[in-house]
């Protein structure tokens, strides 16, 4: 199958469109500024915002001003409308990541719950209601599903978006993602100390660390032979990907870029390319000092030394995080038709060990790119689009097996398979997933899946709370980082990852009680392909006292769930 | 000295939450990362933390806590000398 992009999508720092978008690029304009709407204390920080409040954004939807809705969601409202307008049709498939979801209204109505008034905002919280909130205003999807890999989560709803057209499982994909900033990871990111005081500089010598932004980026992708028979332009074609994992540590990078190094040599093994027939990278180039070294690793063994144009365009947006994948992906596309390597502003000075980009604007033809998107606890990506087209396998879908499902509930076991030293930062819900994965895996004789992947409603809520009351009772000031780094809905899949050294597949889908067949959906897809026999699937969610608290105003609760399942291929 | 350097080391099983560990469990003068408690990049920013909540010693480079935080008698010299609270 040939997978067509017959629509793209986008908002950020720099446009609400792809038009302003293609001309904020070509005029190297960066859109990162000092906090107009995000109501920080932290004002020092310049971010990459979009240039509208939330109140103009409904009014550009279209949306009552009194219908809650997260910002995230406007976001990608008004990038997916776009995509599916100049796609010119209906989609059965919505695909669409965040970690952020509906965290801005947590925020700005934190004290409402405090004092136990109920709004609708509640539900909302949820990543995966962000979405349905997106979707509710386009047209009617038979299957949604939020990846939430941290900053790498729209490059995966792309991922699974592609395997369900290559396995028939879906017959138009609208994927990508969106993201808002936010009090709690813009205080997040702060505590890790990798925010830089002054507009980023990827890849440069001087470079202090990453500027936050925000926004959306979708595709539209179909088979080819679809958008030929309607007639449709074709932007480009999705040719090749990979997901792995870095295997290293929750917030660093390895020295080598392991896991960043397997997911271009994954993405360019399936669309049969070499390295030298990618003409432009568009890096993940964060510009902390950690991503940018490791990734110019990667890219050296993977190009070894003759590499292709690179250019990170977060000195453009900002790292828009979740949204990051969908956004990039957008402007590898515009990239493509127009026939540019978008500059990696702000550039002066090189260093040893990091890659040289290009620093303004380059005009030249390009065939195939290669764009990147890394996140938290090591989940890496990389997707080939392409301006040729290139055949991809197709099959029907095949049956897997269910070998064996572990819930340990008595914490004395727990104990004897997670040692005291590893559990040290793991809240009790954390352990006793971690206990039945190790369980799990040693009494199937599976110790090493080919996919992982983590099924949750809420994420880790319980350091996610932890860290949301301590910046609001202290009012954003001297905040721990470990609540932080484990609040990511990831944090348990790359965990497990990270405790067993496997660089496979690896993923979390949070969509309410849907979550696990999400999971299901993906490996399906991807047992059906041929991609993995194996797979690990952890179903999380953890009891969580004050967001019960809130929860009950709407007669809803937390749970403890902690279940592992092992699957292989029907053979 | 060596009662504010017991203070500091319970502070410090407290902000690494080491649970079954105890003041006399950590050698004044071994390394704290690498061998001796093999702590990482969370661990220094979680110290450099501390720092700031107990001490009132703010550090604007996350390079600066290698040398502070090479063991726990360096680190309770450095907050003697530069403490404001």
């Amino acid at each position: 199958m040939r997978i067509a992009i017959t629509g793209i999508g986008v908002v950020s720092a720099i446009g609400l469109n792809c038009t302003e978008t293609l001309q904020a690029l070509l005029d190297e304009r960066s859109g990162i500024a000092a906090m107009r709407f995000l109501g920080s204390v932290h004002t020092e920080l310049p971010v990459g915002e979009v240039a509208l409040s939330d109140a103009e954004l409904k009014a550009r939807c279209g949306i009552a001003q009194e219908e809650p809705m997260p910002r995230t969601s406007l976001l990608g409202l008004l990038a997916a409308r776009e995509a599916m307008t100049m796609a010119g049709r209906e989609c059965d498939t919505f695909l669409s990541g965040t970690t952020v979801g509906g965290m801005d209204l947590t925020e700005q109505h934190w004290q409402d719950y405090e004092q136990g008034l109920a709004t609708e905002n509640i539900r909302l919280h949820e990543a995966g209601e962000s979405t349905k909130a997106i979707a509710k205003h386009l047209s009617p999807f038979s299957f949604i599903a939020t990846p939430s890999t941290a900053c790498s989560s729209a490059l995966n709803a792309i991922v699974l978006g592609a395997n369900m057209l290559r396995t028939g499982q879906a017959r138009a994909v609208l994927a990508g993602g969106a993201e808002s900033l936010s009090r709690f990871h813009l205080n997040g990111f702060n505590t890790l100390m990798i925010l830089d005081h002054q507009p980023c500089r990827p890849f440069d010598a001087t470079r202090a660390g990453l500027n936050l932004g925000e926004g959306a980026g979708y595709l539209v992708m179909e088979p080819e032979e679809d958008a030929v028979a309607r007639g449709a332009k074709i932007l480009g074609y999705v040719s090749g990907y990979a997901n792995t994992c870095d295997a290293y540590h929750q917030t660093a990078s390895s020295e080598n870029g392991e896991g960043a190094f397997l997911a271009m040599q994954g993405a360019l093994r399936m669309a049969g390319l070499r390295p030298a027939d990618i003409g432009y990278v568009n890096a993940h180039g964060t510009a902390t000092p950690n991503n940018d070294l490791s990734e110019s690793a990667a890219l050296r063994r993977l190009f070894g030394e003759t590499l292709p144009a690179i250019s990170s365009t977060k000195a453009f947006t900002g790292h828009t995080t979740s949204a990051s994948g969908g956004l990039e992906a957008v402007i590898c596309v515009l990239a493509m038709n127009k026939g540019f390597i978008p500059a990696n502003l702000h550039w002066s000075q090189g260093a040893e060990g990091l890659i040289q980009p290009v620093p303004h604007t380059l005009h030249l033809s390009l065939r195939h790119i290669l764009c990147n998107s890394f996140g938290f606890g090591g989940n890496e990506s990389s997707l080939v689009i392409s301006a040729d087209p290139i055949e991809l396998s197709e099959v029907k879908k095949t049956a897997m097996n269910e070998r064996i499902c572990v819930q340990i509930e008595d914490d004395t076991t727990v104990a004897t398979l997670v040692s005291s030293a590893e559990a040290r930062r793991m809240t009790p819900q954390m352990r006793r997933i971690v206990a039945a994965a190790r369980q799990a895996m040693q009494e199937s004789g599976i110790t090493q899946p080919d996919a992982i992947i983590c099924a949750t409603q809420w994420g880790c809520m319980l350091q996610s709370m932890r860290f949301l009351q301590d910046m609001m009772d202290s009012n954003e000031q001297q905040l721990k980082p470990t609540p932080f780094i484990q609040s990511t809905h990831n944090t348990i899949a790359s965990f497990i990852a990270i405790l067993t050294g496997n660089h496979g597949y690896n993923a979390t889908y949070s969509q309410g009680k849907d979550s696990k067949a999400c999971a299901l959906m993906d490996i399906e897809t991807q047992m059906s392909l041929g991609q993995i026999r194996s797979a690990l699937v952890l179903e999380f969610d953890e009891q969580v006292e004050v967001w019960d608290q809130v929860l009950q105003l709407i007669g809803d609760r937390t749970e403890n769930i902690a279940r592992v399942t092992v699957y292989t291929k029907n053979e | 000295m060596e009662q504010f350097i017991e203070q500091l080391k319970a502070q410090i099983i407290e902000a690494l939450n080491f649970e079954d560990m105890t003041p006399t469990d950590i050698d004044t003068d071994a390394p704290l990362f690498g061998e001796g408690l093999g702590l990482d990049s969370i661990d220094a920013l979680e110290l450099i933390m501390l720092l700031d909540r107990e001490y009132g010693i703010k550090l604007a480079d996350p390079k600066a806590g290698k040398a502070i935080f090479a063991s726990v008698r360096t680190m309770a010299e450095y907050i003697q000398a530069n403490r404001t609270k």
